[in-house]
Parts: structure tokens; C-alpha cells; sequence
């Protein structure tokens, strides 16, 4: 390889950013093109500083806008390149419309979120409103809850995305700010454990292949639209999750670290849940382990894969327990919380008696405390007493002003 | 490639030109490469024409107008040298007869049924007085 | 669980420090979390970054804390800001001024009664880095106050850290840490 291996240390200190940038740099990935924005700049710098530095073998290509940054992606996708980029908010929802291209064109591309809140009003802090937007847009989409995570699913998801089986682009979450921003011991692997993990890139019905010439991004109206879409959905539904597990138990095996599509913390004797995504995962989990030691016997089910959802691995986590608290940290706008209708779809059709309650929490990036969620474990435990749902069905958790209660 | 079912294609927006692996395409013609049922070489649209090319080598110099101008590419030339016309693409636009300079032109539009030979041996003569007019431009 | 506030204003190396100081902590086989508040924040304006330290994985991402430590690294955010808040019985502060810890008690009547360590990073650090960046020397206090580590251990731990930086910079930040670990009361 004509380039320079960096020395890292067994464990660096890295925020979220510069654990995916480094990432990146071991994957080797071929073309950044990106169009940066905060929260997640610092992880597109970070692989031209890379590139700059001689440690990557690749092209930066900067470019007037989001939407042009991940049409330079699906360009250098469909020639065949390992390709990758980094978005968040007011960027991500820009780059939709060529999100459903690069999936429908089943390009294997990674695309790093950076979750934070989208305007009106502005605001940088981080809740999963875009990664809430991004959702049916045919990617992968992974949920990391610290920095490690965030250096861990990169690797993982191009071993998933570039699998011939798969094709399929794949997005890695992390809270921008709480996780971005936020410098925590990140156990590295070497350049070769990470490059070694990924593999070379194996191209398909790539357009630089001249002998087999390709036409990409074809028009097909009404009579092979549905098919197309069909087959997109059932290798989601069907091919996805045996290769995410796949790769999950071989980056066991690398690293030791280990990653469930459903993540359960104190799960097996639990009486009350809380179910969320991001870095409120952990801080739940803190909680849940004092919540046990006055008598409520709290659990924790963060999802790690968002994309394809995991319907009958939540269900299966969810079985036994009494009560459900599902945290949406986006504002639904009219309905119930997405987790609250996921979960009660993946719930509804079971033996389960648990009650079900949907709570909105920490958007723009208002911080969700562990007095707050003591008070939610709490409140799930009196559900659980009185038998059923003692408040109404969806309620903010931390927002100012008289109390919010619907449905 | 009608009718498929989601299973009976290859993933992704993508569609092959070519049955196989081609090599040197650049140096191949058209009639010589493997073109896959997806690529529009297969399809004729032969029947979308009301009116059509006649081709008169006899006034023809070879400049490649039509060949240039053509938006169908269905002139068919062989170094260099015009040869007729694509049947199976031409949809009887009329542009080849409009940009080709020859006096008389060498392409002129029949209607569809004209018949080949008949239009060639009654094909225009010399227009002189378009000469003329020339030099008074 | 350690956890400490610093006040500071966007620019003056809050975050880096943060950060340095978790890298050094980290070393010695602890876990740490160095985070700030941002917002849309120019040069100047107010702003706090925290540390929590602890021998188990740190999975508290509240930003609410109740610091063991608080940090000043700028002179004025005594007066202008709530430095005490959320703080505890036992909270220790070390903070930037050019003022006694007497003066500064007396100028701020909030601390009164509280833990108060003086120390003057400002003009520490332009008397040996050049610039009012005061993060380093904030470090040299903390080391003494907090006796964490040994400072000889903790400079060349923070000279890995700065190892990017010319020479001539590195050298300066270990004189103003040193000076700090010295001057602060």
C-alpha cells in the first residue's frame, strides 16, 4: 500500500468525529465528497487532513452543496469506488432526494450522521430529527451511542453495505454534540486489524469496468418501478440482518466488543423498560442500575439497527415486561412517536400485556437527566401498580411551560 | 426484458448494453456487437416513420453531415464513406435531407410506401437557379 | 466519579484542555468524558466544558452536573457569570484572578464560605506562552490542589499531547504549568 500507517495508541482519547474520521482512514476509503456542516465537519476534515497527510490514498472532492455531495458519492459508487461522507440537520434533509437514489441504485455507500435538530428554529445540538427523516429511505441505518461505537459500526457497516448480497448504502448515527463532541477512551485497531476487517473493496456492475458496460440510474415508470422497490425491500427485510449479524459476530471476534441488532440492559428479570436510541441509552442504563437498588426493576433496550427495523428481536426483548416507556427524540408533528408506533406494531399481534406509553424528549439537544429519567422509571412502575396506563399516552419529558399531554 | 418478475433481474437502476463481456468496442460496428435485449439497438422503431430517407449515391460527396446530424444515429458510414441509412432507427425526421449540401441533394424524404427504385430514377435534377441566387447573397 | 466544570470563553482552550487533561487521565488506565456546551458560540463568549473521571465506564451523558472541581480560566466570568451553580458542600474551586483569594471572596460575596484556590493563568501564560490562553496553567493548579498525579508524570504526558506544536510553544507550556503548580493559593 502506498501509503503511511499511523501508530495508535491501545486506547486514544477521541470524540465521536475524529473516532469515525479515523475510521474512514482505515477503511482507505477512495472518495470523500462532502459538503461539511456542524455538527459533523470535523469528520470530513479529518479524512482530507488524512489525505493531505499521505496516511489515505484518495480523492476529496468539495462541492457547492449537500445534495451535490452525495451525488459525487453515487458517482463514485457506481464507478466502483469505496466511498463515504458525513452530513446532519439542515445537510441531511438537502441530501435526501439522492439518498433514494443511492439505495435504489444499491450503492454501497456510508454515510456518517451526525444527528442534530432541524430548523425552524435553527439549532446544532443534537436529537434524531434527521435521523427520523432518513428512515424510509432505503438505507442501513446504525445507531451508535458513544464515541467507541461510532469507530466500531464504521468498519462494520462497509463490511455489511459492500456485501454482494447486500449492496445496500448504510448511514452510522451518533448524537451530535453528546457523542461528536464528547471525548471518551476509544480501544482502537490497528490499520491492518481494520483494513483486514473490511477487505478490499469488491466492485460490482461498476461503470470503470469497460469490458462489461453499464448503464446506471435508468428511468423505468409503471411497469418495473414496483418491482425494483419490492426487491430493494426484501433483501432489506431478508438479506440485511444476517449479514449485520455476521459482521457483528466477526468483529467479536476481532475486537471483542459486542453488538446485537437489539441492545437489553438488565433486560432479563425486568419489570418496567425504557426504550431509546443514542447516548440516552447509557445514561438510562446508569439509571436503571440505581432504579434496582430501591426495589424497581428497571431495564434498558437501546435500538442498534434502526434500519431494517428490528420488529420481531424488540419484540422478543420486550416479552416479560409490565411496562414500556418508548423515547422519541424527534417531534412527531401529529402522531404518536415513532418508537411508540414501531414498538406497538411489533408488540400488537403477541401474548404481551405490557402497557405502552410514548414520551418526547431532549429536541435541539435539551439535556435528559437522570432525575428525569428517574421520575420515568417511576412513572412506569405506577402504571405497572395500577394495572394500566395512569397517564395520557404521549408526554414531553424536560420542556418548559404548563404540562403537555396527549392522546 | 417485459413482464419480469422483482426476482429475474440483476439489483440496482442498472441495465446492460452488451450480452457478455465485450472488448475493444470503439473498433467494432454496431451490427458486429452482442447488444443485450436492454439496449435500444434491438428495438426497432421503423414503424414510427411516415416519411423516409432515399439515399442517391450518385450526388453524394461523403461530407458526413447526416452522419453528423443525425439524431438517431442511423446513417451508417464505413470509412468515411456514406452507406445508407439504418431503417431499423430511422424516424423519418428529415434532418439528413436538410443539412445535406449536394445539388441535387443526395437524401430527399419519400412517403413510406414510395418505392426505392422508382424514387432514384426520378430523382431531381441540378437546381440552377439555387446557384445563381447564390452569388447575389 | 471526579467531575469538573470549567468556565471559560470560546477561544481561551477550554475544550483543548478538557480534552488534554482526560488524554493524561486516560493513560493511567481510568476512563474519562471530556465534553463542552456549544452553540452557535463566537470567540469570547461565555461557555463550560466538563470532565468526568471514574474507574468504571462512564456511561452518563447528562449534561447536568454537580463538579467536584470548578475551573476559571477567565478573570471576569466570576462576576458575570454563576460559577457556583449546581456546585456541592465540598466543591473546590481554582480559579483565574489577579486578586488575592481574600480580594476575590470579598468581590464575589457567592464564594463566600466555599473552597477557593487563586491562581493568576492569565498572566502565566503571557508571561510564558505569549498569549492568554490560560488552559495549561489551569492544569498545573488542578495537579496541586488535586495532588492526581505527580507533575513531573503530568508534563510529559502533556508534552505527547502538544507534540504537534513548534518546540518553542511546548517548552512554554511547561514552564506555565510548572508556574501555576507553583503560584496557585
Amino acid at each position: 500500500m502506498a501509503f503511511d500507517k499511523m501508530e495508535l495508541r491501545d486506547i486514544e482519547v477521541w470524540d465521536g468525529n475524529f473516532a469515525a474520521a479515523q475510521a474512514l482512514r482505515q477503511c482507505q476509503i477512495d472518495v470523500v465528497a462532502a459538503y461539511p456542516i456542524t455538527p459533523s465537519t470535523p469528520i470530513v476534515e479529518g479524512y482530507a487532513k488524512f489525505l493531505a497527510d499521505g496516511y489515505v490514498e484518495g480523492e476529496f472532492v468539495m462541492v457547492e452543496s449537500e445534495h451535490a455531495a452525495m451525488s459525487g458519492c453515487i458517482g463514485a459508487a457506481a464507478a466502483g469506488g469505496r466511498v463515504a461522507t458525513a452530513t446532519s440537520s439542515q445537510g441531511f434533509a438537502l441530501m435526501v432526494e439522492t439518498l433514494y437514489q443511492a439505495s435504489g441504485m444499491r450503492l454501497p455507500i456510508v454515510l456518517n450522521v451526525v444527528n442534530r435538530a432541524l430548523a425552524a428554529p435553527l439549532n446544532v445540538n443534537g436529537d434524531h430529527s434527521d435521523m427520523y427523516l432518513g428512515r424510509d429511505s432505503g438505507w442501513i441505518q446504525l445507531d451508535a451511542y458513544n464515541p467507541q461505537e461510532a469507530y466500531d459500526l464504521n468498519f462494520i457497516a462497509f463490511k455489511v453495505a459492500e456485501d454482494h448480497d447486500v449492496r445496500l448504502p448504510c448511514m452510522v448515527h451518533q448524537d451530535g454534540f453528546m457523542t461528536s463532541h464528547t471525548a471518551q477512551g476509544v480501544k482502537t485497531l490497528t490499520d491492518d486489524q481494520g483494513y483486514g476487517f473490511v477487505g478490499e473493496f469488491q466492485p460490482m456492475n461498476d461503470m470503470l469496468d469497460l469490458d462489461h458496460p453499464v448503464t446506471h440510474g435508468v428511468q423505468t415508470e409503471e411497469d418495473w418501478h414496483f418491482e425494483h422497490k419490492a426487491r430493494q425491500h426484501r433483501d432489506l427485510m431478508l438479506n440485511v440482518t444476517p449479514k449485520i449479524q455476521a459482521a457483528f459476530d466477526a468483529f467479536e471476534k476481532l475486537s471483542g466488543r459486542k453488538y446485537n441488532m437489539v441492545e437489553k440492559y438488565e433486560m432479563e428479570d425486568a419489570d418496567v423498560a425504557v426504550v431509546c436510541m443514542g447516548t440516552s441509552v447509557e445514561t438510562a442504563r446508569e439509571v436503571a442500575l440505581e432504579m434496582r437498588k430501591e426495589g424497581i426493576k428497571a431495564g434498558v433496550v437501546g435500538i442498534r439497527v434502526y434500519r431494517p427495523f428490528p420488529f420481531m428481536e424488540i419484540a422478543d426483548a420486550l416479552k416479560n415486561v409490565k411496562a414500556i416507556g418508548a423515547l422519541d427524540r424527534s417531534s412527531p408533528n401529529g402522531a404518536a412517536g415513532m418508537l411508540f408506533n414501531e414498538l406497538a406494531g411489533a408488540l400488537f399481534n403477541t401474548d404481551t400485556k405490557a402497557l405502552l406509553s410514548g414520551y418526547v424528549y431532549g429536541l435541539g439537544g435539551r439535556d435528559l437527566t437522570k432525575a428525569h429519567l428517574r421520575d420515568l422509571y417511576k412513572e412506569l412502575q405506577s402504571n405497572v401498580d395500577a394495572g394500566k396506563v395512569t397517564t395520557q399516552l404521549q408526554q414531553f419529558i424536560g420542556v418548559r411551560g404548563p404540562k403537555l399531554a396527549f392522546l | 426484458m417485459a413482464n419480469k418478475g422483482w426476482d429475474e433481474f440483476e439489483i440496482g437502476a442498472m441495465l446492460r448494453s452488451f450480452e457478455g463481456p465485450i472488448k475493444d468496442i470503439a473498433t467494432t460496428h454496431q451490427e458486429d456487437r452482442a447488444y443485450s435485449g436492454n439496449n435500444s439497438f434491438t428495438a426497432s422503431v421503423a414503424d414510427w416513420r411516415i416519411e423516409k430517407p432515399v439515399f442517391n449515391k450518385d450526388y453524394c460527396i461523403d461530407c458526413q453531415f447526416c452522419w453528423i446530424y443525425c439524431p438517431d444515429i442511423s446513417i451508417i458510414s464505413r470509412d468515411k464513406k456514406m452507406i445508407g441509412v439504418d431503417m431499423d432507427h430511422c424516424k423519418g425526421c428529415g434532418i439528413c435531407v436538410e443539412v445535406c449540401p449536394t445539388n441535387p441533394k443526395s437524401l430527399l424524404m419519400y412517403s413510406e410506401q414510395t418505392d426505392e427504385e422508382q424514387a432514384l430514377a426520378a430523382w431531381p435534377a441540378k437546381d440552377t437557379s439555387k446557384a445563381d441566387s447564390k452569388g447575389e447573397e | 466519579m471526579l467531575e469538573i466544570r470549567w468556565h471559560s470563553r470560546a477561544g481561551q482552550g477550554a475544550v483543548t484542555g478538557a480534552k488534554g487533561l482526560a488524554d493524561v487521565v486516560s493513560t493511567t488506565g481510568k476512563q474519562v468524558q471530556a465534553f463542552a456546551f456549544y452553540g452557535s458560540a463566537k470567540r469570547g463568549a461565555a461557555m463550560t466544558a466538563y470532565n468526568r473521571v471514574d474507574d468504571q465506564p462512564i456511561m452518563n451523558h447528562e449534561k447536568f452536573m454537580r463538579p467536584d472541581f470548578v475551573f476559571v480560566i477567565d478573570p471576569a466570568l466570576v462576576y458575570t457569570t454563576d460559577v457556583t451553580i449546581n456546585d456541592k458542600e465540598n466543591t473546590v474551586y481554582i480559579i483565574t484572578t489577579h486578586l488575592s483569594t481574600e480580594e476575590l471572596v470579598a468581590s464575589q460575596p457567592k464564594l463566600a464560605g466555599k473552597n477557593v484556590y487563586t491562581v493568576d493563568c492569565i498572566k502565566i501564560a503571557q508571561e510564558t506562552i505569549g498569549r492568554a490562553i490560560p488552559n495549561t496553567p489551569m492544569l498545573g493548579a488542578f495537579m496541586k490542589i488535586s495532588k492526581m498525579y505527580d507533575i513531573e508524570f503530568f508534563k510529559e504526558n502533556m508534552k505527547r499531547i502538544l507534540g504537534k506544536l513548534p518546540q518553542k510553544i511546548i517548552d512554554a507550556n511547561m514552564l506555565a504549568i510548572q508556574r501555576a503548580y507553583d503560584e496557585v493559593k
